[in-house]
């Protein structure tokens, strides 16, 4: 008969944490980890990886550091996302970002590319102005595409990591999506 | 989120958005994790003995000094206790603040 694995929840492991189990805690971290990254990747965007590895490290030393005063009001997980959210809005804040911009690298795979150069550089200034627009959203919005959009979260996981109900999360996707239809048919994309 | 649920141009957009976002996703660097616990242990270090003992003995003698003043003054004992008692319990109430205040703080 093969071995049942005991799997421990959440405040079990964070109650065995609070006296000093640090194989607890190494597993809250292993449990929370990726999904702490990805929160506040998709809030920095792409190209801010180690800034978002960064972001993480903060988290969980906070965390450690919290643990003791956490009295399990609210699910650990939103507790940690919250703080993710918080962390990697602060740091975007604070940080003057370099904005990536049409390079040549851009032209020269529209050049080597299939459909033709013209139509690619369309599809690529398209995108470009996409990307823009996005990032004049509110960050909870831009968060909410980067999840769902990006790394194909669901919208249970999205509003899990934004710690708000599901139909909240939808309204985000929601208006988002209004919001950047609106800002290309100005910038004059009339049919995406 | 299915199709099914957006309004045509919500569908273009959607589609638009699932074109233009597809990335790999980045990962966390394989030695995260020991990092993390290198850190966690430095940051949980104490700070060194002798810091501890001579930040002690700074505090008895401070103690001693302002009794042997107060008494100085012609104060009572019960005065003077209530004094040094009550900066001590200021001082713990002052820390125990803070760790709150770090803990709220991180929340």
């Amino acid at each position: 008969m093969p071995a049942v694995e005991v799997v421990e929840s959440d405040s079990q492991l964070v109650a065995r944490a609070q006296d000093g189990d640090q194989d607890a805690f190494a597993e809250l971290f292993r449990r929370h980890s990726d999904r702490v990254f990805h929160l506040a990747l998709s809030i920095l965007g792409r190209e801010f990886a180690a800034e978002a590895e960064d972001v993480t490290q903060e988290v969980f030393l906070k965390v450690h550091h919290a643990l003791a005063s956490f009295r399990g009001e609210a699910e650990l997980g939103s507790w940690i996302y919250r703080i993710t959210f918080n962390q990697a809005v602060n740091l975007k804040a604070r940080a003057r970002y370099r904005r990536p911009h049409l390079d040549d690298t851009v032209l020269s795979h529209a050049v080597s590319a299939e459909p033709g150069p013209h139509s690619l550089l369309e599809t690529e200034q398209l995108d470009q102005s996409l990307s823009e627009c996005i990032h004049t959203l509110p960050e909870v919005y831009q968060s909410a595409l980067g999840l769902y959009y990006w790394m194909g979260a669901s919208v249970a996981e999205v509003a899990a990591l934004l710690d708000v109900p599901e139909n909240t999360a939808k309204s985000y996707l929601h208006r988002a999506r209004q919001l950047l239809d609106g800002m290309l048919k100005e910038r004059g994309y009339s049919h995406v | 989120m299915s199709d099914s649920d957006i309004d045509p141009r919500q569908a273009e957009m959607d589609s638009l958005l699932r074109r233009s976002m597809a990335a790999p996703v980045p990962r966390l660097s394989p030695d995260f994790h020991q990092v993390l616990s290198r850190e966690l242990r430095r940051r949980s270090q104490l700070p060194n003995p002798f810091g501890r003992i001579l930040l002690a003995g700074y505090g008895g003698v401070s103690a001693v000094v302002s009794i042997v003043v107060m008494r100085g003054q012609g104060l009572g004992w019960e005065a003077i206790a209530v004094m040094t008692l009550g900066s001590l319990a200021t001082l713990e109430l002052a820390r125990r603040l803070r760790r709150r205040q770090s803990g709220i703080a991180a929340k």
